[in-house]
């Protein structure tokens, strides 16, 4: 019985122009399905295309080869719809200092066109969820990293999005900070969310995510669930998976 | 996808309503924007006009001092008491009375240039002045010029012998200025009642000036006076306010969210990429008016407070019709403005980056602006075409009660396009390709490579025109004809085209396409050049009648220039037929060719070769008919990808102008019929046609991408 | 003070400030291609003006013409700039239309004044225009000077059939001749104009590399690497300093020599066009001015780079430390206005006035004026000003947030608590 997958990617491409390299393929034909309940993993080192890839299917960028859809809406086509359904966390992605942390809920529950009723509601239950009732009427920019953080996470998924992806979400954050968002990540993924999560903390990936994608110079070299992977490498730690896929795929190049 | 749902509306609303909210918490930026110089601009005010009155008592309260010298000084000393007299009599009380005082000195002309006297009064006979203005061209000492105090030039007719007042000083100072133009209008006002009586005494029965006198009368009222005046500095002054208050907006629109990070947050919610950008530019436009307005009533305040005063009767009465014109006007202006800050705004990377590019961007608004300014601006021009400066030039127009439609249809269109284009342009500012490119914004070391190349040739051009002014403006009269073709052409372009080649690695015979062409090219030439001359005659005529008058000095001055300096025909063809013809074309129809190859489509690279080997004519009667030159010039380019039929066909029209007039076989009368004309344009599709059927197309352009992604 | 390490610093700021290209942009390219685009601007503009103008005739009604003056108006028909409507008919008519903008000028012959009707068909003129309308203003200038000319020469029949010699008419000459040369106008012109602009673009040109290499610096997070490093702190700021009044230098002298460029090549062909002679005004400075306005710029880059990066050195974004350095720019300008009186050389009391003075030293030097106790005064008075920036700039750096970058507010704020003495608050973060 196959589930419908909230996430499709068929052959997705993406080159950019640089000023110094020229033409650049920085994500060179990917597949993958992800589904609803589901944590699914990009692994790669940097500038391997997992943010490049994520973006595609945020609809920042735009690929130039190949398709993607998410929630059923086609990142080229239906652009809102998609994000309409998507809730989309970075680390690079700031609050806006000036407003308050409830003023920074109600804004992107409305943009993201959450019924304009229920935002009130919705914000409360979220301020309640994360425990961030007392500093919920400070301005942003006078709290600390770890409320913002908070913060941030609330406003991701405000707006009750089916399907999230998470981009390095634990680049900066100490050790409390980074179990938290994992914790958070976790009961999403319970109560049915399509999740997308990259890093390239192995840790991270082995105890999160169902299936992984090693991903390497745009490519993805390997997919599957943990288990997957160690039998085709013979490895058991995610690293040594990750280094024999790597160094397979280098040596033969 | 349906944009009308009430959802948009609603995004739309809440976006706008959060950035002005954001924006009101900035408490900071709104005091040094706003608060601050609607402190200190009346302080600043005030100590300007304080000082500028100072200096008026100044001028007025000194006691000049003047030396009489020359051979008649006794009778200069009787004009100026008479003068002083008058000057003392003057019924207008309204005027302080200048004080004179004689002094003696032993070397007048050092006392005056030394500043201890304002002005030497040299009272001469016929005789000492000529051999005065003898000795003084001998020496050639003259200096800033003499001039009849009269205002009238002198006449080319042997003057009679007159006794001379010549008041002599120093054009450095004020005090010596003023001294002079003081004494010298109530001298001349002397003279004329001298004249007067000798007149009657002589027998003529009415004083000279009661004959065919002049009286004029004003028909304008007051309201249509204050109008004009207003009407000047009316669009630079709310240019100036919306600019800077727009900025207050827009510096954090795009660049600031970048920097911090919240615009790819914003960027990855369900609004649609036209709702942020509308509601950006809906902000910009809301800051920038209510800026505007502030301090139009701050102004306001200061006229009542006295610290602005107004010139006497100032009066100004706008009709309802005159406001929802001027609102009107006012508009493709108003979203200009914003969309060029949002573009800027989505430009820069920083905050800063914003702030260093605002400058060049204000002035390009502002000077503009200032046409309403020119006297002798007519909306009834080319002017109504060029956007901002016509809006300027309609608002006077209109303050005046001008209403002309056709043309204040026509500067709302051109300034209106102008707004739509640019509002369009500002979705770009979201591409985020720029979002998370990694190369930073290290542009000075130049990698190289011929994939640069087409970045950064228009940037070279732009070099090799400002060069090409300043030598022109600065040495041109110096230079001659030749020094300035050979400069140009030789060092300039040639210079230039085989700098560009090597610094980008181009290989010169693609750049400068240097390529055999088809046999029957060549006839097309034989056939297109003077077809094409004679049709670029009938354009010039065209612009120079309905476009940009050209005045009978720059006409003719250029007319000296081609023919003047007696120079052999052979000498005319080669500096003005044949270096043109083969160095002008190596450089924009061969390297900026080459380089726009692939930024524009054919059509596209042919009007911008076109336009701008016209602005490197400079002068602006030259810049359409050469601008269509080089456009004809860049499609057989094209269509061929060859440069050889281009550089006959150059030299060929070159050739043609000059032959002929050289010869004295034509001349400034001859006038071309219309037949002729017909026949040109004839010639030239003729030519054109036959080149396309045996078209070679210019190798590796641009090519469509497959797919519309962007 | 290592004066070695200073100058590793300082090539390392001067360096990435050049290798960015706001910056290049900015401060060099800028200067040199604005003034001559805007120069080109300009140009074009008086030549589209000057064209139109000469195109446009002038629209005129004419009203009652004496019988005797037929000649006056044929020479009015004769004129190609002047249209005669011949179907207006009535003075009121022809005010009304003068008034909407559909004619230019009436020109009415009227019998003569009382005490002019002495002399056989004499006539009087009234010209009624619209003063607000340029071309209604020409139109009169056009017709007057008709008028004018044809006045001229019938009094000249006159006086000759009366026997009246041609001296006695015009009873004597007089003329105003300017002594100075056209090198001292052009002095004069720029005299007004270079110091103004000299202090202004260095001024310009110091504050955003003021604001960068302090406030900027702490929003990239790059100042704090800064202060880790094994040269000393001082050295470190120093070393900001220098290459903030670089840049203030740079700009103000390219700025000027640009425009000192674009005057002498357009001052020159339009005051030609106006008809004030084509040497009326050179453009050259004494020898001696170039070497005094570099040092001026010099000086006031060096007060203005203090002032500046004092200020935003309190500031934590580029934003915030904008927001705190602009209202003293603008402050630091005035002065000029009382730099710029007419006819005065520099004299003690201006020499006291910080900026005032330097503006008016350069204007002397232009005008090759050059009074060298006045000047080294001129000169001391900046200096003790910038002095007195790096104390207060060194007792700013004593406290340590500050030097990290983690206090939060202003200067004055700092000023009432540190300096004054007041205990400190832990407004820190």
């Amino acid at each position: 019985m196959t589930e419908s997958a909230s996430i499709r990617v068929q052959a997705l491409q993406k080159s950019f122009w640089d000023e110094s390299r020229g033409e650049v393929q920085a994500v060179d034909g990917i597949d993958f399905d992800c589904h609803e309940g589901e944590v699914f993993g990009l692994l790669g080192a940097n500038g391997a295309g997992k943010t490049t890839t994520l973006r595609m299917l945020a609809t920042i960028l735009k690929p130039t080869g190949g398709r993607a859809s998410l929630n059923g809406y086609d990142v080229l086509t239906e652009p809102e719809s998609v994000r309409r359904s998507l809730g989309f966390y970075s680390a690079t992605t700031a609050l806006y200092p000036r407003l308050t942390g409830r003023e920074t809920l109600e804004f992107f529950a409305r943009i993201n066109r959450y019924p304009g009723d229920q935002v009130a509601q919705r914000v409360e239950t979220l301020i309640e969820r994360f425990g961030i009732a007392e500093y919920a009427d400070a301005r942003v920019e006078k709290l600390s990293s770890g409320m913002k953080q908070k913060i941030s996470i609330a406003r991701t998924i405000v707006h009750d999005p089916p399907v999230l992806i998470f981009d390095e979400p634990t680049v900066g954050l100490d050790v409390m900070a980074a179990l938290e968002m994992q914790h958070v990540i976790r009961e999403l993924r319970d109560e049915g969310k399509c999740i997308i999560f990259s890093t390239h903390i192995m840790s991270e990936a082995e105890k999160l995510c169902d299936r992984i994608a090693i991903i390497h110079q745009g490519r993805i070299l390997a997919l599957g669930t943990l288990e997957e992977h160690r039998q085709a490498t013979g490895q058991h730690y995610l690293e040594d998976i990750f280094l024999h896929e790597v160094m397979a795929v280098e040596g033969s190049a | 996808m349906s944009r009308k749902r009430s959802g948009d509306r609603r995004v739309l609303a809440t976006l706008f309503q959060y950035e002005i909210k954001r924006l009101l918490r900035d408490t900071r930026m709104i005091l040094i924007a706003v608060v601050a110089p609607l402190v200190l601009f009346p302080f600043i005010i005030f100590v300007m006009r304080s000082v500028e009155r100072s200096e008026q008592r100044r001028l007025v309260e000194t006691v000049y001092e003047y030396v009489v010298v020359g051979d008649e000084a006794e009778w200069g000393r009787e004009i100026v008491a008479g003068a002083l007299q008058l000057e003392a009599n003057d019924p207008d009380t309204s005027r302080a009375r200048v004080r004179f005082e004689e002094q003696q000195v032993s070397d007048p002309e050092a006392a005056l240039s030394s500043a201890q006297i304002h002005l030497v009064v040299e009272a001469l006979s016929p005789e000492s002045y000529e051999t005065i203005r003898a000795a003084e061209a001998a020496a050639d000492t003259t200096g800033g010029g003499e001039d009849e105090a009269d205002g009238t030039a002198g006449e080319e007719e042997d003057p009679p012998e007159l006794p001379t007042l010549r008041l002599r000083y120093r054009g450095q100072s004020d005090f010596s200025r003023n001294a002079s133009t003081r004494l010298g209008s109530r001298i001349v006002e002397l003279r004329s009642q001298l004249r007067d009586s000798v007149y009657a005494s002589r027998g003529f029965l009415v004083a000279p000036g009661l004959i065919a006198s002049v009286e004029t009368e004003n028909t304008a009222s007051a309201e249509k006076e204050g109008g004009a005046l207003l009407g000047l500095a009316l669009t630079p002054f709310l240019l100036l306010l919306m600019l800077t208050g727009g900025s207050i907006m827009a510096v954090d629109a795009i660049s600031g969210e970048k920097e911090r990070g919240t615009l790819e947050t914003l960027l990855t919610t369900a609004a649609a990429r036209s709702d942020i950008v509308t509601a950006k530019l809906l902000g910009i436009v809301v800051v920038g008016i209510a800026v505007a307005v502030v301090n139009i009533l701050n102004l306001l305040v200061y006229l009542v407070l006295g610290v602005v005063e107004l010139p006497e009767n100032f009066a100004v009465a706008l009709s309802a019709l005159d406001l929802v014109l001027l609102l009107i006007l006012f508009l493709p202006l108003t979203l200009l403005i914003s969309s060029a800050l949002l573009l800027l705004s989505g430009y820069a990377k920083t905050y800063k980056e914003y702030q260093i590019y605002f400058f060049p961007v204000f002035l390009a608004f502002l000077v503009p602006s200032l046409a309403g300014m020119l006297p002798g601006m007519d909306l009834r021009s080319a002017i109504a075409l060029v956007p901002i400066a016509g809006i300027g030039v309609a608002v006077r127009e209109i303050m005046v009660g001008e209403y002309d439609w056709l043309f204040l249809l026509l500067a709302f269109s051109s300034t209106g396009g102008a707004a739509w284009w640019a509002a369009r342009l500002t979705e770009r500012t979201l591409s985020t390709e720029r979002l998370i490119s990694q190369s930073d914004l290290d542009e000075a070391d130049l990698v190289g490579g011929p994939a640069l190349f087409p970045r950064h040739v228009l940037r070279w051009f732009g070099v090799m025109w400002v060069v090409l002014l300043i030598v022109s403006l600065w040495f041109g009269e110096d230079l001659g004809v030749r020094g300035q073709v050979l400069v140009n052409l030789v060092f300039i372009f040639f210079g230039g085209s085989l700098l560009m080649i090597r610094h980008y690695g181009l290989e010169a015979r693609a750049a400068f396409a240097l390529r055999p062409v088809h046999p029957l090219v060549w006839l097309a030439v034989v056939i297109g050049a003077p077809a094409g001359y004679i049709v670029g005659i009938g354009l010039a005529e065209l612009v120079n009648t309905y476009v940009f008058p050209v005045p009978q000095s720059v006409l003719e001055a250029f007319g000296d220039t081609l023919l003047g300096d007696q120079m052999p025909l052979w000498q005319l063809l080669l500096f003005l037929a044949i270096m043109p013809g083969i160095l002008e074309e190596l450089a924009f129809r061969g390297v900026l060719l080459h380089g726009l190859r692939k930024v524009f489509g054919p059509v596209g690279i042919c009007l911008m070769v076109g336009a701008i080997f016209g602005i490197f004519h400079v002068s602006l009667f030259r810049l359409l008919p050469t601008a269509y030159l080089g456009v004809v010039f860049a499609a057989v380019v094209l269509l061929t990808g060859s440069i050889f039929p281009v550089m006959l066909w150059h030299f060929a029209n070159n050739a043609i102008g000059l032959v002929p007039a050289h010869m004295g076989w034509v001349t400034e009368e001859t006038v071309v019929p219309w037949w002729a004309y017909a026949l040109g344009l004839l010639g030239l599709l003729v030519a054109l046609a036959l080149i396309w059927s045996v078209r070679t197309p210019y190798p590796d352009l641009k090519k469509k991408r497959p797919e519309t992604f962007e | 003070m290592d004066w070695r390490d200073i100058w590793i610093l300082y090539r390392h700021e001067l360096r990435s400030a050049l290798r960015e290209r706001a910056i290049v942009v900015n401060s060099i390219l800028m200067p040199l291609f604005l003034y001559p685009v805007m120069l080109w601007v300009m140009l074009t503009a008086l030549v589209f003006v000057t064209g139109l103008s000469e195109r446009t005739s002038s629209r005129l009604v004419i009203l009652d013409v004496p019988a005797a003056h037929t000649v006056l108006m044929d020479t009015l028909q004769a004129r190609t700039n002047l249209e005669i409507r011949e179907d207006v008919v009535s003075a009121d008519s022809a005010a009304t239309l003068i008034r909407v903008g559909e004619l230019d000028a009436l020109m009415e012959f009227l019998p003569p004044e009382a005490d002019a009707r002495g002399m056989d068909d004499n006539f009087q003129v009234l010209i009624r225009y619209d003063r607000a309308v340029e071309r209604s203003r020409r139109a009169r200038d056009r017709v007057e000077g008709i008028v004018a000319g044809y006045r001229r020469r019938w009094i000249e029949r006159e006086a000759s059939a009366l026997g009246i010699s041609d001296a006695d008419q015009q009873q004597f000459r007089i003329i105003q001749d300017n002594v100075s040369s056209g090198q001292q106008m052009g002095a004069l012109l720029m005299g007004v104009m270079i110091p103004l602009f000299l202090v202004l673009m260095v001024a310009l040109g110091c504050l955003v590399p003021a604001i960068d290499s302090t406030a900027g610096e702490r929003e990239r997070s790059t100042w704090e690497t800064l202060m880790t490093v094994s040269a000393s702190r001082l050295s470190v700021v120093t070393a900001k300093y220098f290459y903030v009044a670089t840049l203030g230098i740079l700009a103000g002298v390219l700025n000027v020599a640009a425009m000192f460029v674009s005057l002498g090549a357009i001052v020159g062909p339009l005051l030609a066009d106006v008809g004030a002679g084509a040497d009326a005004f050179q453009f050259s400075l004494p020898l001696l001015a170039l070497p005094v306005m570099i040092v001026a710029a010099i000086a006031l880059a060096l007060f203005f780079a203090a002032a500046m990066m004092i200020l935003a050195a309190f500031a934590r974004t580029f934003k915030d430390g904008q927001a705190m350095v602009t209202p003293v720019y603008w402050l630091a300008m005035l002065p000029i206005v009382l730099g710029q009186q007419t006819d005065q050389t520099l004299t003690p009391a201006i020499a006291a006035i910080p900026v005032a003075n330097a503006a008016r030293m350069i204007r002397d030097a232009i005008n090759g004026v050059f009074i060298w106790p006045l000047i080294a005064e001129t000169l001391a008075v900046l200096l003790v000003m910038v002095a007195a920036c790096l104390l207060l700039a060194r007792a700013v750096l004593q406290f340590e947030d500050l030097m990290i970058g983690s206090f939060d507010g202003s200067f004055w704020r700092f000023a009432k608590e540190r300096l004054m003495g007041k205990r400190a608050r832990e407004g820190t973060r």
